[in-house]
């Protein structure tokens, strides 16, 4: 008893003042559009096909890049000949729909060298995405508002979001501050936080496990996986992808895994998406509806015979 | 060399047996003579260390394939036979050799290969809605399709309990804890569980398909993924089977710092498991401690490699990660600390009369029971067995480093801990050999464009959990045609369900989490 206590009072405090000022040595690829020749290298690399490259018109092209799908492998920063894609150190992102998580520049190619040129975005990655700082430090100041439920079901992970969501309740990023609370029954529970790809076999329980939470309920998609079925595609004979295939999902936190900032982030989202469908009018802030995002682009079906040079 | 293999092929009575690379053996044999030469094999104390098969293409057919592991001389014997497509079936050996209960009834699931004289024919992998005749692992299953739902096409038969007081305890998928959805049944007379049934396969992705679709080369995250918490263990035995597979020799110093990742990887886990032991006993501070600590070991993880988890370290042909001087020392500085600091957790756990009141004698699996079901890694040492492949065959470094293999032979809960213990106090001195000796050198060797066709090889890695095999197969154009994964976990869970009957019903999470085994490991 008596060592317990001292071993209490030696160690102290050691939960993180600021759970969100550490930053990843490496959080997302950013593309630096601008030195970017869409020479395809990163798309090669690609093992989920987050990186993208499309020919709408012969002297057009577009280089697409998604955080949904993407599992921070590093590999299109190495492969990059231009060293146009950059170790990003974002991580706390957290957005309302797989779209905004995409970014797509546009190019366009000379037919006399066949050397592409950047000229402008077509897509920008989503509000949350720029603006997570300011509106995190804004949750944080309102964390005392109300607590919030979470249940957590895993529709098919590898476990690597488990772990890292059983550490965002440790001593040292300590969630129950936050006024958030895992329970063991969807009937308890406020939040659904989801991970997957959802397979065939959790289908069902995961669409129960959505029935049985009390209205107004909120969904929280975890991982690359969960936002869209990542290394293990979407629409296999045994993953179904992302979440959003069987429930409406609210949050999406893409990562593989996400770190515990990154799902305390989506959260404190949540968190405030639950407050305001509790308030006056707040059924209409629903989520989008089941398949409403385009299906995960699919891999051509073909060995990299080497480092970046398919067939 | 060769004089391991006459020494195998002496034991095991065949007449021929080819070795395909130091260290794997395999022969052909009838498919009536399986029984007998698996006879042979266990009788010259060979282990079966997975059992699988393989779709070779329609001219061809299908085949079967016993994978054992010998000790001395060490090597991995792989006995095949063909499965022509006139008469898909197989005899079967779990009745004898009880580790081939669930790897047969898998291969009858996803290849609709049957298993002659099987014991228990019941679906293992395929849930009761899966209709009859997709077998998903064939040539001609295509991978993106919607397998239709027959609703209560084959329902798993759960053993019915009969008397006064005598009930059933459905629980899952869904858990009340952070943990990977599985069904468990018990059966119970008041608190004490007259059995356990287990129902897993909820989270199977279709890893082994899967393989076959993607480039090789991006496998490598397809095997990060099949158990998160064993990331580098997956990686690095995939990353042995290609590397054997292309004859490339991997450097010195990569060599080393696989080592040093796959023992991190060890410790981080053994310390989250030790806490979550304490969790579920209710013993607060031992697991708010060792929450910490798991969580000081994975920033530092972070900052030196770039994951927290230690996905994207491993490479093939070597690794993707460096470690300055100066990092290798900030690492040794923290290791020496927490080397410290684990002390005090083990002397707070198991001096606390509480505490070792909870797991001493809790969930025993007896080393006899461990044997036959082909219990692996920290569950198979707990209980008796000396099983290690960091000592057995050597990978990576382990050959050139000094350590012991701890053994406990109480089988229960508390040997399964005293494992752990040791095992972190060992992969201590690892680390620190291992970091002090780092070689220079390069990190790195480019592999080959294509793989060779026609081929396959094993990789092997004793990961925090057990052994992790994953055997690739090359087809004639060198495009990979069958990877099984055996993760330690699928030998595991029998395990457990031996380890649980006899105690209450509140031990059972206690006793689940000294095993801590990975669903989608075993599900895949």
């Amino acid at each position: 008893m008596f060592r317990i206590l001292s071993k209490s009072l030696k160690t102290g405090v050691v939960t993180e003042k600021d759970p969100f000022s550490s930053r990843p040595p490496f959080g997302f690829p950013v593309i630096d559009f601008n030195s970017c020749t869409a020479c395809d290298e990163c798309v090669a690399v690609c093992p989920t096909a987050a990186l993208q490259t499309d020919r709408p018109a012969a002297d057009r092209k577009t280089l697409s890049l998604s955080y949904a799908l993407c599992i921070q492998c590093r590999e299109c920063v190495e492969a990059c000949p231009e060293r146009a894609i950059h170790p990003g150190r974002e991580f706390e992102v957290a957005t309302h729909s797989r779209e905004q998580l995409m970014q797509r520049g546009s190019f366009v190619v000379d037919p006399a060298t066949g050397r592409a040129s950047f000229r402008g975005m077509d897509a920008r990655p989503g509000p949350s995405l720029e603006e997570s700082a300011a509106r995190l430090k804004e949750r944080i100041k309102g964390r005392l508002g109300r607590s919030l439920h979470v249940r957590q079901v895993d529709a098919g992970s590898c476990n690597g979001c488990e772990l890292e969501i059983i550490a965002t309740a440790n001593p040292v990023f300590d969630l129950e501050r936050f006024g958030i609370h895992f329970v063991a029954s969807p009937r308890h529970a406020d939040v659904l936080l989801v991970t997957g790809p959802v397979t065939r076999n959790m289908e069902i329980a995961l669409r129960r496990t959505y029935e049985a939470a009390p209205e107004p309920r909120v969904v929280v998609a975890v991982g690359a996986c969960g936002c869209s079925g990542g290394i293990f595609g979407e629409g296999t004979y045994a993953s179904l992808g992302g979440v959003d295939r069987v429930v409406p999902v609210d949050v999406y936190v893409p990562g593989c895994p996400p770190r515990p900032h990154a799902i305390l982030n989506g959260l404190l989202v949540a968190m405030g998406i639950h407050q305001a469908r509790s308030g006056p009018g707040g059924a209409e802030l629903a989520p989008q509806p089941v398949g409403a995002s385009p299906p995960s682009p699919h891999r051509p079906l073909m060995p990299v015979l080497a480092r970046g040079t398919p067939e | 060399m060769t004089a391991a293999r006459d020494v195998l092929r002496g034991r095991l009575g065949l007449p021929e047996l080819a070795e395909l690379r130091p260290g794997e053996f395999a022969a052909e044999v009838k498919r009536e003579q399986l029984p007998a030469v698996a006879d042979q094999a266990a009788g010259a104390g060979l282990r079966l260390a997975t059992l699988f098969a393989t779709d070779d293409g329609p001219a061809k057919g299908c085949a079967l394939h016993h994978l054992w592991a010998a000790r001395e001389p060490p090597g991995f014997v792989r006995i095949w036979t063909r499965v022509p497509a006139d008469s898909p079936r197989f005899p079967s050996i779990a009745a004898k050799y009880p580790v081939a209960n669930w790897f047969e009834r898998e291969v009858m699931d996803y290849f609709g290969l049957v298993p002659e004289g099987h014991p228990n024919t019941f679906r293992v992998a395929l849930h009761d809605d899966w209709p009859d005749g997709f077998p998903a692992l064939r040539k001609a299953f295509a991978d993106e399709q919607k397998v239709p739902r027959v609703p209560g096409n084959n329902p798993h038969p759960f053993r019915p309990v009969l008397g006064e007081g005598v009930f059933q305890v459905p629980v899952g998928p869904v858990h009340a804890g952070i943990i990977e959805p599985g069904h468990f049944r018990f059966g119970v007379a008041g608190e004490p569980v007259l059995y356990l049934q287990l129902r897993l396969f909820y989270v199977h992705k279709g890893i082994e398909k899967r393989f076959e679709k993607l480039p090789w080369r991006h496998g490598l995250f397809l095997a990060e993924s099949i158990s998160g918490d064993t990331a580098v263990g997956h990686a690095l035995a995939y990353a042995h089977a290609v590397e054997r597979l292309t004859g490339v020799e991997v450097p010195r110093r990569a060599r080393y710092l696989r080592t040093v990742l796959l023992e991190l990887e060890r410790l981080y886990n053994h310390v989250a498991d030790i806490g979550a032991i304490a969790t579920d006993v209710a013993f607060a501070v031992p697991a708010s401690r060792a929450q910490v600590l798991r969580e000081g070991l994975v920033a530092i993880q972070e900052r030196l490699f770039g994951a927290r988890l230690l996905r994207g370290t491993v490479a093939l042909g070597g690794v993707k990660c460096e470690l300055t001087l100066g990092r290798r020392n900030e690492l040794l500085v923290h290791l020496d600390r927490l080397g410290r600091e684990f002390d005090d957790l083990v002397k707070l756990l198991i001096d606390s009369g509480t505490f070792t009141d909870r797991v001493d004698g809790t969930g025993v699996l007896g080393t006899q029971a461990a044997r036959d079901l082909g219990v692996v890694g920290i569950a198979a040492r707990a209980s008796g067995l000396d099983l290690d492949l960091r000592r057995d065959q050597p990978h990576d470094a382990y050959a050139s480093l000094r350590f012991q293999v701890p053994v406990e032979e109480g089988g229960d809960v508390r040997a399964r801990l005293m494992v752990r213990a040791r095992e972190v106090e060992q992969s201590l001195s690892i680390l620190r050999q291992a970091l002090e000796g780092l070689p220079e050198g390069p990190s790195f060797t480019p592999l080959p464009d294509a793989l060779p066709a026609s081929s396959s090889a094993l990789g092997w890695a004793e990961a925090w959990r057990g052994e992790c095999l994953h055997w690739v197969q090359t087809d004639e154009e060198g495009r990979v045609a069958r990877v099984k994964v055996t993760d330690p976990s699928f030998k595991n869970w029998p395990g457990l369900g031996r380890a649980v009957p006899g105690n209450i019903l509140p031990d059972f999470p206690v006793i689940n989490k000294s095993f801590n085994l990975s669903y989608s490991g075993n599900d895949r």
